[in-house]
């Protein structure tokens, strides 16, 4: 079958490479009436197609842009060119998804993603129920009983009701035909012309499997989708739901020429001092959601508040509320190349949480020489040796501010940095909860000052 | 790499930022106006930082349902014009190959963060690793070269996202950037307002005049691109086509659109070249690595020369196109080159031996921890 140059739909003069009575042919035709019917310029338009004989429509229309995409993907390629266009270009995009039944099959989440976002495309589902490019194979959408390549004996698992699933997403626009039938280039018209997502699935016989497989033709597909359940005709039209790029916008605006917020408003001006002669390295251990990590970070923003170079590590387990939680940091005066921490120069742990991962690690067996512990008093019965420092962290100070102090603690025992310079490192980066954290560092100070003056806290436990 | 920004930097304008939010901080200043998501631990701060920041400017951020979507987004939205980028770890990338491919063939500008850790998704998802090196550059059908950049440090993830962003659209051409667990998701002190000016290339602009959809002379010409739903008729297919965009099987022109996609790469493989040099006059033995070992190296031959050894450090931070010519020259007058990397076979060590089998390859290789300066120091 060939076509003559057709100005009424778009259509070129290239042959229609379809089989004798494939719908595609017809449904393409059906496309351009539609197009043409909707008053739209071809340089709008935009066909991607999947991958089957329906991937072969893209050189019937000669001058709409059109896009071959990989098997299943068309949605998604489309949906992207479509947010691109309306929240970012001018937002005349009409974006058509010609995609099979294959297709869908194996593309169904971009199709429901794009359903439930709403995003405002139309897709042309043909469902010939089998895949035929590549020998009549049965899909997701192939009826109970209909027989393919794959199931001679007939389907024995239920077809997926696009309707319902549909549905279930909240779809705007959804309908059933019959590529025969003469309303299909109004429905088609009306489902581009939907603000939102639209799906048209089209019921196709395919004239190389199902056809000879079933004993049937193109007069029995109404029958066939009617005893599957399936209803023909605009089955959901429902405008209360805008297209996401309206909603993305309203949301998201674009700022008129205000900056974009900076950090680091609360930095001081001043250099601190500090007394690091080589790299020193610091594991914080304690429980997930005691502010270990926080802990690390204003060590280490000290550091550089300090003109030193720093590193910080952070481990969790997946379940991010609970368990352990670990910062390695890295200080030195030189630039840091290896940021691996074999052998630290002090642990800290705060809670049983913390030492059951640091045992875990190894970190202290691994203590580097003059290495310290600094740990809660809770612990101690767990620890001892030289070295090793058990304080009521949690007691004087609180579970939250226990790294903090542990830290505190050890830089006042190491003074390798100013006590200022965790003040400011403090006003860096903590919001509201800076005065706590302050009060954390000085109420360790003076904890780490008894500590000094009792010495039967420091080891032999 | 780490270089001393102290010296030169006020203590305020210092801060924490990881490989991860570097990333995004390139990708946003780049021009990068449209990144798709997906949850995978360690790249996830690059969806979140790049979801806040985007969606701060009234620029597209999106939520994708698998990663399949999320390049295919990016995807769709550049073939519109708009620079994008996603960002995974290897499960993920293990299902967006034939995307990433099917941008390769349409010439789709696009990059992908890689940041490698132990696969599958249930293979460690908190332990670096280096393991995907070929699998990102091997990922398409063909042979075509990805260009693949891997950065060391937070300042590279910045520096190198930026270049992947203009090689891509310098090129038309998916570009990996190749991040790994140590590198993306430990913080360093970074100046934020002194960072490298890097120069992003241009896509380049297709006119009406003399318009074809693939459009080029000489085969390592980039054609120039026209957005969908402009005035210009984009013809787009993943399939082997001609010059006007058509599936066609093997005539003359279909194969030179086929060659033209390898020629256009390797073309500029020398301008692509980007390595660290610390070679050493008359240096015995010379060290390869790159992403997080490469520091580790670096520190193995400043602690051999201290010992006094005579030893050269190579980082590279373009591994494909393969800089073949940085690697010759820093090897120049070395007995033994070791390539130290994070994974049990050392797989960019076989394709570097394939490129310079003249050189003797010996390698430092673990997997699961990071390899330290005194191993490789033994091998040197």
């Amino acid at each position: 079958m060939t076509t003559g140059p057709d100005r009424q739909s778009f259509l070129g003069d290239r042959p229609v490479p379809y089989c004798k009575g494939c719908g595609h042919g017809l449904v393409a035709r059906r496309l351009g009436e539609a197009l043409v019917r909707l008053g739209l310029d071809a340089s709008q338009i935009v066909l991607t197609s999947d991958i089957g004989c329906v991937g072969l429509v893209d050189p019937l229309f000669p001058t709409l842009h059109t896009v071959h995409t990989i098997h299943g993907r068309s949605t998604a390629v489309a949906a992207g060119a479509v947010l691109a266009d309306t929240v970012l270009g001018e937002g005349r995009m009409k974006n058509i998804v010609m995609i099979g039944d294959g297709g869908a099959t194996i593309g169904l989440l971009h199709l429901t993603q794009a359903a439930l976002m709403n995003v405002d495309l139309t897709v042309l589902l043909h469902n010939n129920m089998l895949y035929g490019m590549t020998g009549g194979q049965h899909s997701a959408l192939t009826p109970e009983g209909f027989a393919t390549s794959t199931t001679p004996q007939g389907n024995w698992v239920p077809a997926l009701d696009m309707e319902q699933l549909l549905r279930g997403c909240q779809a705007g626009f959804f309908a059933r035909q019959l590529a025969t039938d003469a309303e299909l280039a109004d429905v088609i018209a009306s489902a581009i012309a939907f603000p939102g997502f639209a799906l048209v699935e089209i019921l196709e016989l395919c004239t190389g499997f199902g056809v000879p497989l079933n004993h049937m033709d193109g007069k029995a597909l109404r029958a066939l989708a009617e005893a599957d359940g399936r209803q023909l005709g605009t089955r959901i039209h429902r405008n209360d739901r805008r297209p996401y790029h309206e909603v993305y916008r309203e949301r998201f605006p674009a700022p008129s020429g205000r900056p974009e917020a900076t950090r680091g408003d609360g930095s001081p001006a001043r250099v601190f001092a500090h007394r690091l002669q080589r790299p020193a390295t610091v594991v914080v251990a304690g429980s997930a959601g005691e502010r270990v990590q926080t802990a690390a970070a204003i060590l280490c923003q000290a550091a550089i508040l300090s003109r030193l170079h720093c590193v910080q590590k952070n481990d969790y387990p997946v379940t991010v509320g609970s368990g352990f939680s670990l910062s390695e940091v890295k200080l030195a005066p030189e630039p840091i190349l290896y940021t691996g921490a074999d052998a630290p120069d002090a642990v800290l742990i705060t809670s049983a949480d913390g030492l059951r991962e640091v045992r875990g690690r190894g970190d202290l067996n691994r203590l580097g020489p003059g290495g310290v512990v600094i740990a809660d008093e809770s612990l101690a019965s767990e620890l001892s040796g030289d070295g090793v420092l058990t304080l009521p962290l949690r007691r004087a100070l609180s579970p939250d501010t226990a790294a903090l102090g542990a830290v505190a603690i050890l830089n006042q025992r190491n003074g390798m940095l100013e006590r200022e310079a965790l003040l400011a490192a403090i006003g860096v980066l903590a919001g509201d909860g800076r005065a706590a954290l302050e009060r954390a560092v000085e109420t360790a100070v003076s904890l780490a000052g008894q500590a000094a003056a009792d010495p039967a806290e420091e080891g032999g436990r | 790499m780490a270089t001393d920004i102290r010296a030169e930097s006020a203590p305020s304008s210092l801060t924490l930022r990881s490989g991860n939010q570097m990333v995004a901080e390139g990708a946003l200043r780049a021009g990068c106006r449209f990144f798709s998501g997906y949850p995978i631990t360690p790249a996830s701060e690059i969806y979140r930082e790049m979801t806040v920041r985007l969606q701060a400017r009234g620029d597209v951020a999106l939520g994708a349902p698998d990663e399949i979507s999320a390049l295919c987004y990016c995807i769709g939205a550049s073939q519109r014009g708009a620079k994008a980028m996603t960002a995974t770890s290897g499960p993920g990338w293990a299902l967006m190959i034939e995307a990433f491919q099917y941008a390769l063939m349409t010439e789709t500008p696009v990059v992908v963060v890689l940041v490698q850790r132990l696969g599958p998704s249930t293979g460690g998802a908190t332990q670096g690793a280096q393991g995907d090196v070929l699998l990102a550059e091997f990922a398409t059908s063909g042979g075509y070269t990805v260009p693949v950049f891997a950065p060391s440090t937070p300042v590279e993830c910045f520096t190198l996202t930026m270049e992947a962003f203009s090689w891509s659209e310098a090129l038309r051409t998916p570009v990996v950037v190749l991040s790994d667990k140590e590198v993306a998701m430990t913080y360093e002190a970074v100046d934020l307002a002194r960072l490298p000016e890097v120069p992003v290339h241009a896509r380049p602009m297709a006119s009406a005049e003399g318009y074809r959809p693939v459009r080029f002379g000489a085969l390592d010409e980039v054609p120039p691109f026209a957005p969908l739903a402009g005035s210009l008729k984009v013809t787009l297919t993943g399939s082997a086509h001609n010059k006007d965009g058509w599936l066609r099987k093997n005539d003359a022109e279909t194969l030179d659109v086929l060659r033209h996609l390898e020629a256009k790469v390797d073309a500029r493989a020398r301008d692509m070249a980007m390595v660290t040099r610390d070679l050493q006059e008359d240096a015995d033995a010379l060290v390869v690595s790159y992403g997080i070992t490469s520091r580790a190296a670096r520190e193995a031959v400043r602690l051999g020369r201290a010992a006094g050894r005579r030893l050269s450090f190579l980082g590279l931070l373009t591994l494909f196109p393969i800089p073949v010519e940085a690697i010759r020259e820093a090897a120049r007058t070395v007995r033994r080159v070791v390539v130290a990397e994070e994974n049990l076979s050392g797989l960019y060590r076989k394709v570097l031996g394939g490129a310079l089998p003249d050189l003797e390859w010996h390698g430092v290789n673990t997997l699961g921890r990071m390899i330290r300066p005194a191993e490789i120091l033994e091998a040197l």
